[in-house]
């Protein structure tokens, strides 16, 4: 694809030069898409937070990094990332600083078998062209989003999952990607596709083995069709200078189940954007997330859920809790689409603040445009209870223990609802730890 | 009861109904008059609960076909509170929510819009609340019920009592009584049906719809009628709901193909 | 949702007559010269000549807001008389001399003027296409020191006040209506409870827009100096053109310490026709300032009209312990859009407030809430509840619901809820199996919805407002 375009905007200008030549797949398709999407990149602006959609997320900072590309380095050895894999996940896709690892990764090769592909997308992008293009860059739009689309000029390495029908993957998939250097723009892809009546638990996974600045730029894709059931896990710890963006979309079919858990950590400033649709009747989708945040962090969600067709339903609870000077910002939209009536959505925001300089902007927010639904949200935003807190004294308990207890728990209500232990317990001792250090 | 010279309320003939394109009556045919008590018995989906409800005229149920009369009239000439105010009664298998709306202010319009259509006395605020308190004390409800949304976090069995204050309230011709009995343990079953006894007179009829026969032990029927498919397809005394308790639905239909539709 | 629902809903707008009175009206288009002649033909002194025109200067280098969920064609602001007042036959000096026709017009409008005025015990402001009409029972509230007035008498008379309150809490600046406002308002209502005095009275305003091309931009200042008290309320209507008219409006609030200021609306401008044609476009700047320690701001209102709403009464909690309330119950059928809700900006420590929204849309209408809670980082142990709540009747509408919650403060306390409802076929069908028609179905359902906000206002109001709301929707339902 050609790199000689006009860009309108100096910031794509320092993307380009921050980025590898890649070269052009022999897949026609593909490389169109690719070209397109950077066509449409050179069209968008940078947000700011002028734009509604930014209004408390100012990501001039990542703007202002210097980019360069990501060198040829030692890759690391499986002792280097030995500490990231989860026990019970003996399937995994291993990516550093954007390129696939197959060393690193479990042997995929029978997989296949048992009703499921696993594999990079470079090379699944032949050898599953018809799969794979009915979704690839169409379920994560980038007519209006910068950063979809730079993703998408940049699709080369990434993660392939498709269920095969009725297929019932019981080991989670576990997709780990890694950052190493400083000053690079990563931009990995997932495309997971389960197909009628399949089951299947994803965990996206974001790492760093170092403590500077650099980008991720990630986009997700997932279709679920009908009657399939997706487990989503997706973990951010990126290092705490890193910039993370993220877009996640999800079609959801008819009598499909989609389940999110999104654990953000890590970043200087992250953004994630998940878009899950309802497209058809009994579809459900229960979005959970939990941003842990401390010091200068700003943590971002936005979540979209679309209620295109009757009846669907759909569960959020969104937990922030924000330590030091860091930002937290929710915002979450349900949409109910005319005609998509019996709609029962519920989504709730709930905040902690652990610190007297600890922000918090939350906009839960509801657009309905059908009579016959049943849609509620509420959202709250205080410290810990101090009748909960006094209890616990009157226990005998300190008030640091006390703190700690609390907080712990106000997060693993949504950690609890991993369905995968290992992960689950290391996610624990993060919050464990992370709330003994604060405290009054 | 039965008694000599009762006159006829209900007179349904050959009725039929479909809800959705589906037929769910396929030719009723019942008689009921003043001081009976009629049992409907039948298993889910054999039609009854429907059959209630399209005497009270719910939009969702459309007539096919036959006649209804209630006291010499056409009862579908009448909208449904037309037919409320003509003094025909359902007390809901499950009655509605409706929040915000006080059940004093619900329950002292519906009493003073069928007076005034009965040519009676309505009754202010003050007045209405020492009536209602009579009658709460009939069905052991505690007054704070007034002040609530109607039905609104009521339990399965104060929702069932509130129907039964209704209907003592309005003093239907014809009641009819829509699985009154489930969801209440046997203390508020005795107390519904304490209340439904005593609202019983001469003057008025009441049609049981029920699956089970436990509440035909406290209030007596004159007939009762077993459902299938849309149809009665047996009719016997109180003994029948008896025998349907220990033998099960299974066995009326093939003893007696022949009722059907009778 | 069926047809006894939309059946109801279109009942004839009730003050959609035009009253034959001689109007003088300023030529069309706006520059500093309409300014000059504005303020020249109101005798104004050279201090608030320079507040309009620092007020139309910024607003030249302002744009029209665009995040409002509305839509309309643009607003030619050329097009638009900024003055238009009925002709004064000569200057009066009671209720008698007001023009008869006028007064039949109150009449029609239900407004408890002269006679009825005493009977209500309501002191009425009139503002007709801007201009102040009379205003009763002045000298009443003279004996205990309560100024009430049009806003252009008070430049005469009490220029010192004014000068001291007037852009103090919503700036010349502040957003484009508002500038618009300051550089253009006729007239409007100055209100002054000195300190320590509970006004002994409801205060009430009417405005009537009734010439065709014309705007209204009136101005309202309400002070009430420390430990004083007022409840004040606000009526509005307009009869029916084709043409949009544009109606934008500025009131400020400013209580001081242990202040109470109560101010309720009922606004029936008039909302278009069933295909969206005509109709008032009201986008009005509302703002209080609680300055004061323990002093309260309490918004109540019933929005029912207007082609187009947008409006966002809202409280500054700056002194500590102060209070803002808002109470609203906001109606769309047809075409109508509103975009309405409030913003309780807490500085002050321990500052609360409280958010009651109840929005009802039926028809092809779309009604948001958008409201914004802000707790200063200064505002320790401040609390805000929310509670917005929607109604759908019928499937071509929209309810839409945007809280903006923006915590500073980790000794401060957010909570805000929200839900969706629907008047239910049946709902409908268990009150007519207990005789109750459908239409006195839904305003039973309506009214125990608005419950929550009705209980805010004023007796003859909320009597009026539940009316309002049975002619707005009957037939709407069914």
């Amino acid at each position: 694809m050609s790199m000689s375009m006009v860009v309108s905007n100096s910031y794509l200008d320092s993307i380009l030069k921050g980025q590898p030549q890649l070269p052009p797949s022999s897949t026609t398709w593909f490389n169109q898409l690719r070209a397109h999407a950077l066509e449409q990149a050179g069209t968008l602006q940078v947000p700011t937070t002028r734009d509604e959609e930014w209004r408390f997320t100012d990501i001039s900072p990542l703007t202002r990094l210097p980019l360069r590309p990501s060198h040829a380095i030692s890759a690391p050895q499986v002792t280097d990332v030995k500490r990231f894999q989860l026990d019970d996940t003996t399937i995994r896709l291993v990516f550093v600083d954007g390129a696939f690892m197959p060393h690193l990764s479990s042997r995929l090769e029978g997989s296949e078998h048992e009703g499921l592909v696993v594999t990079d997308l470079s090379v699944a992008v032949a050898t599953h062209a018809s799969v794979i293009e009915p979704h690839l860059g169409r379920l994560a739009g980038f007519e209006n989003n910068l950063f979809a689309a730079l993703n998408t000029a940049y699709l080369h390495h990434g993660a392939l999952i498709i269920v095969s029908r009725n297929a019932k993957i019981q080991k989670p998939v576990h997709v780990l990607f890694i950052a190493t250097q400083a000053g690079t723009a990563i931009h990995p892809r997932c495309l997971l596709i389960a197909q009628g009546g399949s089951e299947v638990t994803l965990v996206e996974d974001y790492v760093a083995l170092q403590d500077e600045a650099y980008v991720t730029n990630a986009v997700t894709e997932i279709a679920l069709e009908n009657n399939a059931r997706v487990n989503h896990v997706r973990v951010q710890r990126d290092s705490m200078e890193a910039f993370h963006i993220a877009n996640c979309a999800v079609s959801v079919a008819h009598a499909s189940c989609y389940r999110s858990v999104s654990v953000a950590l890590g970043g200087r400033i992250s953004r994630y954007d998940l878009n899950a649709r309802l497209e058809a009747e009994g579809a459900e989708c229960f979005i959970d997330g939990l941003a842990l945040i401390k010091g200068r962090q700003l943590a971002d969600t936005h979540t979209c859920i679309d209620h295109a067709k009757p009846p669907g339903t759909s569960r959020q609870s969104h937990k922030c809790i924000v330590d030091g000077a860091a930002h937290a910002v929710f915002n979450g939209k349900i949409l109910v689409r005319a005609g998509a009536l019996r709609t029962d959505s519920a989504q709730s925001s709930r905040n902690l603040l652990l610190s007297a300089r600890a922000r918090v902007d939350t906009k839960p927010q509801l657009e309905i445009f059908a009579d016959d639904v049943k849609c509620a949200h509420g959202a709250t935003v205080g410290q810990l209870d101090h009748e909960e807190l006094f209890y616990l004294r009157s226990r005998g308990l300190a008030e640091t223990a006390a703190r700690n207890l609390l907080t712990y728990a106000f997060g693993a209500e949504i950690i609890d609802r991993i369905p995968i232990a290992s992960l689950k317990y290391q996610l624990e001792q993060i919050v464990l730890e992370q709330t003994e250090k604060t405290g009054p | 009861m039965i008694r000599e010279g009762s006159r006829i309320l209900l007179e349904v003939r050959g009725l039929r109904a479909v809800v959705n394109g589906i037929e769910i009556l396929k030719g009723i045919d019942l008689t009921v008059r003043s001081g009976e008590v009629h049992a409907i018995m039948g298993t889910n989906g054999s039609g009854k609960s429907t059959f209630a409800k399209v005497l009270a005229g719910h939009s969702a149920y459309q007539v096919t076909g036959g006649s209804v009369l209630f006291e010499g009239r056409d009862l579908f000439d009448l909208s449904p509170e037309e037919r409320a105010r003509a003094g025909v009664f359902l007390a809901f298998q499950y009655p509605i929510e409706i929040p915000g709306v006080a059940n004093s202010h619900f329950l002292r319009l519906a009493y003073n819009t069928v007076q005034a259509q009965r040519g009676k006395e309505e009754l202010d605020p003050l007045e209405f609340e020492d009536f209602v308190r009579d009658k709460m004390k009939l069905l052991e409800m505690n007054p704070e019920f007034l002040d609530r949304g109607v039905n609104e976090g009521f339990s399965g069995g104060e929702k069932k009592r509130n129907e039964i204050l209704q209907m003592a309230l309005l003093e239907p011709r014809l009641a009819i009584l829509d699985e009154t009995d489930s969801g209440l343990d046997i203390d508020a079953l005795r107390i519904v049906t304490t209340g439904v006894n005593k609202l019983s007179t001469a003057d008025n009829a009441i049609i049981l719809v029920t699956h089970y026969q436990r509440m035909l032990n406290y209030i007596v029927p004159d007939f009762v009628h077993v459902m299938r498919a849309g149809q009665i397809i047996k009719t016997g005394g109180k003994e029948l709901a008896l025998d349907l308790e220990t033998r099960g639905y299974d066995w009326v239909g093939a003893e007696q193909p022949a009722m059907a539709g009778a | 949702m069926s047809a006894v629902l939309q059946n109801l809903v279109n009942q004839p707008y009730k003050h959609g007559f035009v009253t034959e009175i001689e109007s003088d009206i300023a030529p069309k288009g706006l520059n500093e010269d309409i300014i000059k002649l504005i303020s020249a033909k109101k005798g104004e002194p050279a201090w608030m000549l320079d507040f309009r025109l620092k007020a139309y200067y910024q607003w030249l280098k302002m744009d029209e807001p665009k995040w409002p969920n509305v839509k309309y064609p643009k607003i030619d602001f050329q097009a638009i008389s900024y003055y238009a007042a009925p002709k004064p036959k000569k200057k009066l000096s009671s209720m008698d001399e007001v023009d008869p026709e006028l007064l039949r017009t109150f009449e029609k409008l239900g407004v408890p003027m002269h006679e009825r005025a005493a009977l209500a015990g309501v002191a009425v402001d009139v503002i007709f296409d801007s201009v102040s009409v009379a205003t009763t029972y002045k000298q009443k509230l003279a004996e205990v020191g309560i100024i009430f007035c049009s806003i252009s008498e008070a430049v005469q008379m009490h220029p010192e006040l004014v000068r001291q309150y007037l852009g103090t809490v919503v700036p010349v600046g502040d957003n484009y209506y508002a500038a618009l406002n300051s550089a253009v308002f006729t007239d409007g209502t100055f209100c002054f409870i000195p300190k320590g005095v509970q006004c002994p009275m409801d205060l009430s305003t009417y405005f009537r827009i009734n010439t065709e091309e014309s705007g209204q931009f009136e101005r309202t200042l309400i002070v009430a100096e420390e430990g004083a008290s007022v409840s004040y309320l606000e009526g509005c209507t307009a009869p029916k053109f084709d043409t949009n008219q544009l109606h934008a409006a500025v009131v400020e609030l400013v209580a001081l310490d242990n202040a109470d200021i109560k101010y309720s609306t009922v606004q029936n401008w008039y909302a278009g026709d069933e295909n969206g044609l005509g109709g008032i476009y009201n986008f009005v700047t509302k703002r209080g300032l609680a300055k004061g320690t323990n002093s309260r701001i309490s918004w109540t209102q019933v929005e029912t009209g207007s082609a187009i709403t947008w409006k966002y009464p809202s409280c500054i909690l700056q002194g500590d312990n102060s209070v803002g309330e808002f109470y609203s119950v906001a109606v769309t059928n047809n075409y109508q859009q509103a975009d309405t809700g409030t913003k309780m900006i807490h500085i002050g420590k321990n500052t609360r407030s409280t958010i009651v929204s109840k929005g009802i849309s039926s028809g092809h209408s779309n009604n948001s809430y958008r409201g914004l809670v802000r707790i200063a980082p200064t505002a320790a142990g401040a609390r805000n509840y929310s509670q917005c709540d929607s109604m759908l009747i019928g499937d071509k509408c929209g309810a839409h619901t945007f809280p903006y919650i923006q915590v500073r403060n980790q000794e401060a306390k957010v909570e805000h809820e929200a839900s969706t409802s629907k008047i239910g076929e049946d709902q409908l069908f268990y009150f007519a199996q207990r005789g109750i028609g459908s239409e006195e179905a839904v305003s039973m359902i309506i009214n125990g919805f608005c419950k929550d906000v009705f209980q805010q206002l004023p007796m003859e109001f909320a009597v009026e407002a539940t009316k309002l709301l049975g002619f707005k929707l009957e037939g709407s339902v069914g």
